[in-house]
């Protein structure tokens, strides 16, 4: 609608308001009496002079300003402005008039404009005019003629979503339903075939015959392993001729290591894995990859499924927790982080619900992330619900890509711990040794050359980040990306390296060299705000946005030798900026920071002289003269010695969640999602819909770094009571034993998600795997050894036309295999597949035209050597700006999100990709030499095993014809046998027999 | 929330089937099925068994009329300055040098204070409209009254990451799909030839966040952009390895389909092995069609001459120009071009020598583009085109640093263009402040910019919606956003 025509129709409106039968009510009844509505809207009539205000003033600027959105067109923020009781009663804000306090309403701050956050009406600010008109009016108590009601917006009918979830499905606990009965009694294996076959008895269906042994053998190795079998390894299948042949195989299999690199992919997708935090830097997370390790040993030690839900959730909460459970956590810290967000705040929940959305889908297979703005529209979710969940997370130190709060450093074992922390005290002692035997020389040196001036070299090895931005009080520095990071060749506290005379901020850190033990007093002078650090401990805060250039002062003891020193610093004007000095034993009070001749400053004393350097006058001609060639000699190695020790011992690290001690701030709904608009406090808890009391939160103990709640939330998830996990994780197995879930939507079993195909099937398997110990390759073993997993893909014609997606499982369908295992298979067969486990991720070569599209080509990618670049694909660097080319173009998921299903897409791109690409042409290449290798100097020989190869079936002679047709072809087409060998090698890793998976 | 009971605001409730596809290729019986349960494709339904190969490209009628068949998206990343380009400022030019009170915020921070740095071109009147137009665009200002300045642009965020992903994904979020993903995933592309979403880079490099740029985020990789370059390789992998004719890659794919034929003759019902076959032949075609649609030299001079072709200056972006007309000629739904790649000078970023930086990046620009609005116009194309320029954001009117003319990012307020594609010439549509720092009057967000370019192609912004993640998500996001009704004619 334009606004012309809306105008017309809201000047209908005025001509001829419609009374509505509610404003005919509140007209009519008695005072007070309108139960249902605010009392103020019941009021007796307003003046003429009101009347005639409203009308000619007031109606006008919310008719072109306000209608359109609340409550003409639509109603936005709940709130409509198209009638009076709608302006008193508010929307999701509150109130937009507050009759007793109108100088606090809230339609007065949104129209004036006072922040990023109030700015109504949003097309811009309105004339003062039109703002004094709307202001007086509040103040005359928003006087509005009750029958005048402009709402010609419907609000959106309210559902009772609650009711309607009544008895939904699955939120029903899990029963363990009897086995039905069959006709066709000798089908069934196990019980997953009864309820297969039941729902196809009633529908008249039949089930498929059993696949062929090779069929089987290599839809086995693909579910399992994700890797075609050998021609060997199909051979000792076929000729297996033991009863439990099949059993022995799947066994065999689910023992192999690399069962765990193909179902750790499978978990990965889920969680949204990826080694980078998109965004323009794209920056590598640290040891993201030790995560991906840790998927793949539980899945191959058969991890029960609680327990890996409970690691990865509160895997640092446990009492037994180990380096292992400590990197599940990593968990927490995968998704996308924008390293200068645009609003802090935000990005701060905006982390949150990464975890919350991520936790919510993968676990329980509810859209919680739905809830975070307002309640649920399909689910039985509050938006209370949802900062209920967040609360077990709140206290989530948010994600800064390393450093403390990200990293951990873990040990093996107690004693290797114990170990490293005996090395690394010796480490600091002797440290702090050899800089007291430096400084010993030097004051030495300094008393033989008599020169006082000879300056001591107070700070070491320091360090600047330089931050652009106005702050009100001392940042988090460490959370903010610097402008410009560096080394202090002059070793002072020096604010000359800004770009910028105001709104600016500096964190210097470095090691001060203590001459002696003792206390130590320190001097600042700083314009706006300044924070001091020796050796950890915090020896002044000084903030005085007034601008007053007092001295602040602060004391600390020390020991002699070296420790860390940090200082914050920021500046909003150009103002007086920023001097530090100290004094005590062995230091007469100087400058640690630079000398700056606008603010000199004769109290603070000296700055050093820069000019001068004691360690070069003790290693040249003077020190030789002076101290004498050994004693110099001396000075040189215990220099050498210092640069070596201050390497920190080594220790291996991983990616982990902490939090920021042992209690929690206050969680609160946040209003449309806003940070900034918090509303009702809550208390972690589980969403209403489970109807469970309050969880008991535990009382962490004194020395606690984490508030438990996670072990909580874990433990529920992760319970048998609850309805939804274990359904959700069997759901999961069957879809990718199956091609589809029995809930074809893994990560909603909610009421937008689809409905079962078999509810018992499903309830059975739940509770099968509970009962099992959540062990998931018990499921496996069952859903493999069942008939149903072992029927051929054959047609039907009547079950197709009554069954065309194959939703009751009449046959096996057929499936693509997926990116991972096409870029695996293709190395496999060429026989460069380099199958070792584990480790930092490989980088295979991406093609420079793809580089290009990076704003820095080449940059995160350091092209692995061959070797490495062959190994599988699930140990490829997960960059989420840039993507392996054969991975990108067969649907691996982009990872900004958990992926519970992976799109299949067939274009163009791929085949110009598989025909045309650099890898396709080199592993071609290698799979061309294996044959002249492997099958001798034959062509018939060479061509069937290619074909076997990739098939696992021995090929037909009409097969073998066809390809060594081709090879003579192309040599007539003036091919060098060489290239037509290989030519036609990559049309046998073309093949849709080679890409399907029947 | 006084009450606790569930209410309805906007997310709409529509039960929609997830995207599923039953081990099927998403093309296949999936997409036909999807299609159709979607309610506004026209595309009927075919027997599963009898459809050989359906594109998920295949072209798509949208649910309003259309204004625009096609989009060409010149994107000046780094932030073109509005108040030396189109946003004329008188009153910024006395202020020079003057430190005064205004708020800014872009990536050196918020201030409330800073020193002005004058427009540091002239402004001049153009066409029958009048638009002031700087200097920097003589070209481009002889064809104000094809253009629809839009001066009150807001945008989410001042920081190029995530600015970038608002104006090509509509979030500042990372993971959501681009616009010409949205478009193709509605209107698909009448070209099975050609890619539907193009992007074409500036030769320094890629914006930053590369990928994300023109990923499909949660949808099908079917709708994400390709990258289309002028030299080499147009896409990637187009050419047969080396030594590889013509001939032989006809006998290898002639060998290639016998075997899968045979393979499929077992699975007849199996559409997605159709549909794997059709791809080489698809592949095969791209490789002959792909080359011609890039090869100008069929066009003759004065065309070239018209985008600057052959000037030093020109030449490279002005091919990229009439690369692009070409592409759209052909039925591509969606290009987009960056003008300025990498970091820093090579795009429009100008935080150090504004003069220097905005004069590189105009100059190369300005008579291109306007070659690319002249050429579309004579050819009677501009109607259904919809040319957009503009970056990510503005720039502001202080000056970044304590020396210098850079000036900082600025999303209180910009200016972007939209020309032909049903959108009205000669107007201008909102205003910032005095100094340029915010718009006051008819702020307009990029969500309504995207609103407006989906409505020109027939699509309702509000309406088109993919299923992901337990919603309707929608370019313009969950709250919806309205199209430029002003703008368009």
């Amino acid at each position: 609608m334009s606004e012309s025509q809306l105008r017309r129709q809201w000047g209908a409106a005025i001509l001829l308001p419609f009374v509505t039968a509610a404003a005919l009510a509140l007209a009519l009844g008695p005072r007070g009496e309108a139960a249902d509505a605010p009392p103020a809207t019941v009021e007796a009539a307003i003046s003429p002079a009101d009347e005639a205000f409203f009308q000619e003033k007031v109606l006008p600027i919310l008719q072109d300003n306000c209608f359109q959105c609340h409550g003409g067109e639509r109603i936005r923020a709940n709130l409509i402005l198209t009638r009076r009781e709608g302006v008193l009663k508010g929307g999701d804000h509150g109130p937009a008039v507050s009759l007793d306090n109108p100088d606090e309403s809230l339609l007065l701050a949104m129209i004036s404009y006072k922040d990023d956050r109030h700015q109504m009406p949003p097309s811009g600010k309105l004339a003062n005019d039109q703002i004094a008109i709307l202001t007086q009016w509040v103040h005359r108590g928003a006087p509005w003629p009750a029958e005048l009601d402009f709402t010609t917006a419907q609000p959106e009918q309210e559902v009772d979503l609650f009711e309607q979830a009544q008895g939904f499905w699955a939120f029903q606990p899990v029963k363990r339903p009897p086995t039905p009965t069959v006709e066709n009694r000798d089908w069934p294996t196990n019980p997953i075939d009864a309820f297969i076959l039941a729902r196809l008895e009633s529908e008249g269906l039949h089930p498929a015959p059993e696949a062929d042994r090779i069929t089987l053998v290599r839809r086995a190795y693909y579910d399992l392993l994700g890797l075609p079998p050998t021609p060997q390894q199909v051979d000792a299948f076929v000729n297996d001729t033991r009863p439990d042949a099949w059993e022995r195989l799947v066994d065999e299999l689910l023992a192999s290591p690399h069962y765990g690199e193909k179902w750790g992919r499978f978990w990965l997708d889920l969680v949204r894995y990826a080694e980078t935090n998109s965004y323009e830097r794209d920056n590598p997370k640290p040891h993201a990859w030790r995560y991906r390790d840790y998927v793949i040993r539980s899945f191959n030690a058969n991890k029960p499924y609680d327990r890996f839900i409970i690691e990865q959730l509160a895997g640092d909460e446990l009492p037994d927790a180990t380096a292992d459970t400590y990197i599940a956590t990593g968990f927490y810290r995968l998704g996308i982080w924008d390293d200068e967000p645009v609003d802090r705040e935000q990005a701060f929940y905006d982390g949150l619900d990464d975890i919350v959305t991520t936790t919510g889908e993968v676990f329980l297979g509810m859209t919680v992330g739905c809830a975070r703005c307002h309640d649920h529209k399909i689910d039985p979710l509050r938006q209370r619900d949802y900062y209920s969940l967040l609360a077990f997370f709140r206290n989530i130190n948010h994600f800064r890509n390393g450093g403390p709060t990200d990293e951990r450093m873990i040990f093996e074992s107690e004693a290797a711990r114990a170990e490293y922390e005996k090395r690394e005290a010796e480490r600091v002692q002797r440290l702090n040794q050899t800089q007291q035997e430096l400084i010993a020389i030097e004051n030495r040196f300094r008393m033989l050359a008599s020169d006082s001036e000879l300056p001591q070299k107070d700070l070491d090895d320091l360090h600047y980040r330089f931050y652009r931005d106005t702050w009100d009080a001392l940042p988090d520095f460490d959370t903010l990306k610097p402008e410009d990071t560096g080394r202090i060749e002059n070793n002072l506290f020096d604010i000359r390296l800004r770009t910028r005379d105001e709104a600016f901020g500096f964190v210097f850190e470095g090691d001060l060299i203590v001459p002696a033990d003792g206390q130590y007093e320190f001097f600042l002078h700083a314009a706006d705000g300044a924070r001091l650090l020796v050796a950890g401990k915090e020896v002044i805060r000084h903030e005085s946005n007034n601008n007053i250039r007092q001295q602040v002062t602060g004391t600390i003891d020390l020991r002699a030798g070296r420790v860390p020193i940090r200082l914050e610093y920021y500046q909003r004007l150009d103002e007086f900026g920023l001097k530090l000095a100290w004094a005590g034993p062995g230091v007469k009070k100087r400058l640690l920071s630079a000398p700056d001749d606008a603010h000199a400053d004769k109290q603070l004393g000296k700055a050093p002289e820069l000019n001068k350097d004691v360690a070069a006058l003790i290693l040249g001609d003077t020190g030789k003269a002076l101290l004498g060639e050994q004693v110099v000699r001396e000075y040189d190695s215990l220099r050498k010695r210092l640069e070596a020790l201050k390497r920190p011992t080594r220790a291996e690290h991983a990616l982990v969640v902490t939090e920021a001690g042992r209690d929690a701030p206050d969680t609160f709904v946040l209003i449309r999602g806003n940070a900034s608009a918090p509303g009702d406090k809550v208390t972690p808890g589980f969403p209403a819909i489970f109807n469970l009391p309050e969880p008991t939160l535990p009382t962490p103990p004194e020395n606690a770094t984490t508030t438990l709640r996670r072990s909580v939330l874990a433990r529920w998830i992760a319970s048998p009571d609850n309805p939804l996990t274990a359904r959700v994780m069997v759901n999961r197995l069957w879809q990718q034993h199956f091609g589809r879930g029995i809930v074809a939507t893994p990560s909603d079993f909610g009421l937008g998600g689809e409905r079962p195909s078999h509810p018992e099937l499903l309830d059975w398997l739940a509770s099968e795997f509970v009962d099992s110990g959540w062990n998931i390759k018990h499921m496996h073993r069952l859903m493999m050894t069942s008939s149903t997993y072992r029927m051929a893909g054959t047609t039907n014609p009547e079950a197709l036309a009554k069954d065309p997606t194959n939703r009751l499982l009449w046959r096996y369908s057929m499936r693509r295999i997926t990116g991972e295992e096409l870029r695996d298979s293709i190395l496999a067969v060429s026989g460069k597949l380099n199958l070792k486990m584990f480790g930092p991720s490989v980088y295979p070569p991406i093609p420079r035209e793809v580089m290009q599209g990076q704003s820095e080509p080449g940059k995160g990618w350091p092209t692995s050597p061959p070797q490495e670049a062959s190994r599988r694909s699930v140990y490829v660097h997960v960059k989420r700006s840039l993507r392996l080319p054969i991975l990108e173009s067969y649907d691996a998921p982009e990872s900004d999100f958990s992926c519970p299903v992976r799109l299949v897409t067939t274009q163009p791109t791929q085949a110009l990709g598989m025909l045309n690409g650099t890898f396709l042409n080199e592993q071609a290449e290698h799979l061309a030499e294996r044959l002249r290798r492997e099958a001798g100097e034959n062509m018939r020989d060479r061509v069937a095993l290619a074909l076997q190869l990739v098939t696992c079936r021995k090929p037909t002679e009409t097969q073998i014809a066809r390809g060594v047709e081709l090879i003579e072809g192309l040599q007539k087409d003036g091919a060098t046998p060489e290239q037509a060998l290989k030519y036609f090698c990559l049309v046998t890793l073309n093949l849709n027999a080679f890409v399907y998976v029947d | 929330m006084s009450d606790n009971k569930p209410r309805n605001t906007f997310c709409r409730r529509t039960r929609r089937e997830f995207l599923w596809q039953a081990g099927a290729g998403f093309t296949g019986l999936g997409l036909i099925d999807l299609l159709t349960r979607d309610g506004f494709f026209t595309r009927k339904a075919e027997a599963a068994t009898t459809t050989a190969y359906v594109n998920p490209l295949a072209p798509k009628a949208g649910q309003l009329t259309p204004r625009a068949k096609s989009v060409i998206f010149l994107f000046m990343y780094g932030g073109p300055s509005h108040v030396d380009t189109f946003d004329y400022k008188p009153a910024l030019y006395p202020l020079d040098g003057k430190t005064i009170p205004v708020k800014t915020f872009g990536r050196g921070g918020r201030k409330n204070e800073g020193r002005v740095v004058g427009p540091k071109w002239k402004f001049k009147q153009y066409g029958q409209c009048g638009k002031w137009v700087s200097d920097l665009f003589p070209h481009i200002g002889q064809c104000v009254d094809d253009i629809a300045f839009i001066h009150s642009m807001t945008a989410d965020s001042p920081i190029h990451g995530s600015a970038m992903l608002m104006m090509n994904c509509g979030r500042i979020l990372s993971g959501h799909p681009a616009l010409g993903s949205w478009v193709n995933y509605g209107l698909g592309t009448v070209n099975e030839n050609l890619p539907g979403f193009v992007v074409m880079l500036d030769p320094t490099g890629g914006p930053i966040s590369g990928a994300k740029n023109w990923s499909s985020g949660y949808m099908p990789a079917t709708y994400q952009g390709v990258i289309l370059r002028t030299a080499g390789e147009p896409i990637l992998d187009l050419k047969p390895p080396h030594g590889m004719t013509d001939a032989m890659q006809r006998r290898l794919l002639d060998t290639l389909r016998e075997y899968n034929e045979e393979h499929r003759f077992d699975r007849p019902d199996a559409t997605e092995l159709a549909a794997r076959i059709a791809s080489y032949e698809l592949a095969y075609k791209m490789q002959s069609h792909a080359p011609e649609a890039v090869d100008i030299n069929s066009e003759p001079d004065y065309v070239k001459e018209m985008y600057g072709i052959g000037e030093a200056r020109t030449d490279e972006f002005g091919r990229r120009c009439l690369l692009a007309r070409r592409l759209v000629e052909r039925g591509v739904r969606f290009v987009q071009l960056y003008a300025g790649g990498a970091h820093n000078d090579s795009n429009w970023d100008a935080h150090g020598d504004l003069e220097k930086n905005h004069n590189y990046h105009a100059g190369r620009t300005d008579k291109p583009i306007a070659g690319l609005l002249r050429d579309l116009k004579q050819r009677g194309m501009l109607d259904e085109t919809l040319v957009v320029w503009g970056g990510e954001f503005g720039r502001q009117p202080t000056a970044e640093y304590a020396q210098g003319t850079g000036r900082d990012h600025n999303s209180y307020g910009f200016t972007m263009w939209m020309a032909g594609g049903g959108i009205k010439g000669g107007i201008s549509v909102g205003e910032t402040d005095e100094l340029g720092a915010a718009a006051v009057s008819r702020r307009l967000h990029v969500r309504n910019l995207h609103a407006t370019i989906l409505h020109q192609l027939g699509l309702d912004p509000n309406r088109l919606s993919y299923f992901y993640g337990g919603l309707d998500q929608k370019l313009v996001g969950v709250e919806g956003a309205d199209p430029i009704h002003e703008l368009i004619a």
